[in-house]
């Protein structure tokens, strides 16, 4: 699934001095269940039209900085500003609707594992 | 259950460049099928850099990683809109938990990759206007 979506501006926030960010979503639906990533990438496969699934909550807590990129500049690819790789956490409950014929529910457990996390204040295209 | 995006697109890239056609006439949406879920007044324009799936699409993004790059499509912009300028929040995690078939009622340990991300700022949208707003990536 590669999907992105307007989400409610007071869902996410973040404080680049203090290293924190928070994501906190709830009942985003029209989501992209395609099942497998074959299935998101070629629009030809039978499966990969979007099936009907939500986003029943997901937080994602960003903290304990591990390293600060102050000042980063890429006139390659157009893009500057404050990064700060940090840990985080994550709890997720997402759903397949059962209407769909193929209703499946995935609640994360406290040990899902981070392999990178990054917050950042950055500039890019016309701003760059 | 478990599998990866990263994993999946890498070793079908390696294999597609030995042969496979990945021109791509989709530029503007993340994903085709993107566009069926649009209800948004004003869109945000996506970065311009691809990388190319063995489907004949691309994608506009960079896996995640620090910003300095470890590769040309790993690292660099986390952001995956362009014209913007604001604040981001990026996670890549391996879940794990509990997958249940609402259809059979049975559940059982499941796992899959993930990348998440949030920007939320000013951005020029595809109307020329700037805008503001927050997008999740998932």
């Amino acid at each position: 699934m590669l999907w992105a979506t307007s989400i409610p501006e007071g869902g996410a926030r973040a404080d680049l001095e203090a290293g924190t960010a928070e994501l906190h979503l709830r009942n985003i639906c029209s989501v992209l269940d395609t099942f497998t990533v074959p299935n998101s990438l070629d629009p030809t496969r039978p499966l990969g039209n979007p099936v009907s699934a939500a986003i029943d909550s997901l937080d994602i807590e960003w903290s304990g900085v591990t390293r600060r990129v102050l000042s980063f500049s890429d006139p390659t690819n157009q893009f500057a500003g404050d990064f700060v790789e940090t840990s985080a956490s994550i709890r997720l409950a997402v759903r397949t609707l059962a209407s769909t014929g193929h209703g499946f529910r995935f609640v994360s457990s406290a040990t899902t594992a981070v392999n990178f996390a990054q917050i950042g204040r950055e500039r890019n295209g016309v701003f760059f | 259950m478990s599998f990866s995006r990263r994993n999946f697109i890498r070793a079908s890239a390696g294999a597609a460049s030995a042969g496979l056609v990945l021109e791509s006439t989709l530029s503007k949406p993340l994903l085709a099928a993107e566009a069926a879920h649009r209800d948004c007044p004003v869109q945000p324009e996506p970065i311009p850099h691809t990388i190319a799936t063995p489907f004949g699409t691309t994608i506009h993004f960079f896996f995640p990683g620090p910003v300095e790059g470890v590769d040309p499509v790993t690292g660099h912009d986390p952001s995956v809109i362009t014209n913007f300028r604001g604040v981001i929040g990026e996670v890549e995690m391996a879940f794990t938990g509990t997958g249940t078939d609402l259809n059979t009622g049975q559940s059982a340990p499941y796992g899959f990759d993930a990348d998440v991300r949030f920007m939320r700022g000013h951005f020029v949208a595809a109307d020329g206007q700037t805008h503001r707003g927050a997008f999740a990536f998932i």
